[in-house]
């Protein structure tokens, strides 16, 4: 076999060298866009717990995004916040019963 | 100040509204009543052709749910967690199978026997609650998943939730002022309150008059929630029961307390709270204390204990 001059080896190794660096470029841009597809069509399934927290972030979109409703749930935003049992603003006074009274009471 | 107010019966059970000023009573009427009917729609556990029935029917598929039910059912999960799974809305099966499975309205009597079971012996059966975890709930694509065999019952925590929504209705709908919605005892106010707040008898039973005896208070603003196992009362083999199931036993509970009241910032929260109280049973007390929560609860001898920010009853301000 014939051996390779100096000029033949460095063109031969500076074309391997576009190859490798072609083939790791090509191979990052493949995974990034496999990735970003396989993100896009499958948006993953929350557990229980996790759907139950996640809604404190999504419900306001999601009424305001049904406008078809003849009752907007969007009052109940707070109310079904995924913070404690809240207590009144102002605590109840004694009173005495008169015009206007309302029962509370097992039902 | 003289207050406005339209009652009529609705879910089974008394609606009230009042309102601050005169003038915008039928509007905010006329709001409430088209919130009930869209919650009646949507989440009745006796109507065949409400949302709730048809999701109920398929469980085991994950099934597209209204903004509406998919509120209610997020309503009730979180009652679930806050409660540790005292209030459970998995307890659908649990509770028609132990007899409560019709509006309480088409059953006449002080203790009914259910129709079916007249005459012929019936045992007591309990069916396993499977438990709130079990519930996939999707708000982002708004759809239901109940594995086979669970049903849901949004009584609990869905009428308290339709008091709220229709008080927020009702308020948008009169535009000034300020309103009551009261559903069955579970009562949500709105906007501006008359003087002195809203006036609240605190009974056992919600159709007992307001001029009765009681403990009356003065609710500024929130809710104002009553659970007691001394209503929606039936027989069944030879058993007393009630409505408000123990998902531990999947039987009606047992506890030391027979009422509780609680005034929370909403009618849903003071609901969760006085319905987990009943079935938490000797813990009640501390557990209510840790949410630093005003409430009242009778005990089955009628021994009453007030708590929190609850007022003396001694001293009669209003």
């Amino acid at each position: 076999m014939d051996s390779l001059t100096p000029t033949q080896r460095d063109r031969g190794l500076q074309r391997l060298r576009r190859l490798t660096f072609g083939a790791t470029a090509g191979g990052l841009i493949a995974l990034v866009g496999v990735g970003y597809a396989a993100a896009a069509s499958y948006a993953g399934k929350a557990s229980s717990t996790g759907a139950t927290a996640a809604t404190t972030t999504t419900t306001t979109g999601t009424t305001t995004a049904t406008p078809a409703a003849t009752t907007s749930p969007s009052a109940a935003s707070s109310t079904t916040s995924s913070g404690g049992l809240q207590s009144a603003t102002q605590a109840p006074t004694t009173g005495s019963s008169g015009s206007g009274t309302v029962t509370s009471g097992g039902s | 100040m003289a207050l406005a107010v339209k009652s009529w019966t609705a879910l089974g059970s008394s609606a009230h509204v009042l309102t601050t000023l005169e003038d915008r009573l039928e509007p905010a009427t006329a709001a409430v009543r088209r919130v009930l009917l869209d919650v009646d729609a949507a989440y009745s556990r006796f109507r065949k052709d409400s949302e709730l029935t048809s999701l109920n029917a398929s469980a085991g598929r994950t099934i597209p749910v209204s903004p509406l039910l998919a509120t209610a059912i997020e309503a009730a999960l979180r009652a679930a967690r806050l409660t540790n799974g005292a209030v459970d809305p998995t307890i659908g099966r649990a509770i028609r199978v132990v007899g409560y499975d019709d509006d309480f309205s088409r059953i006449s009597g002080p203790h009914p026997t259910l129709a079916r079971e007249r005459g012929r012996e019936v045992k007591l059966r309990a069916e396993v609650v499977p438990g709130w975890q079990a519930i996939r709930l999707n708000q982002r694509s708004r759809t239901v998943w109940l594995p086979a065999g669970v049903e849901l019952d949004l009584g609990s925590t869905g009428k308290a939730l339709a008091a709220d929504l229709a008080a927020a209705a009702a308020l948008a709908a009169a535009g000034a002022g300020g309103v009551l919605v009261s559903l069955g005892g579970d009562i949500a106010t709105a906007g501006v309150p008359p003087i002195g707040g809203w006036r609240i008898l605190i009974a056992e039973d919600s159709q007992a008059s307001p001029s009765g005896d009681g403990d009356v208070i003065c609710v500024p603003a929130g809710g104002v929630a009553t659970s007691s196992t001394t209503v929606r009362r039936w027989s069944r083999g030879g058993e007393l029961l009630h409505h408000i199931i123990d998902p531990k036993t999947s039987l009606p509970t047992s506890g030391p307390f027979r009422t509780v009241t609680v005034v929370a910032a909403t009618c849903l929260d003071a609901n969760t709270a006085s319905t987990a109280a009943i079935v938490h049973g000797e813990a009640a007390i501390e557990w209510l204390c840790s949410w630093h929560l005003p409430a009242r609860l009778v005990e089955n001898d009628g021994t009453i204990h007030y708590i929190g920010q609850w007022p003396d009853p001694s001293s009669v301000a209003a």
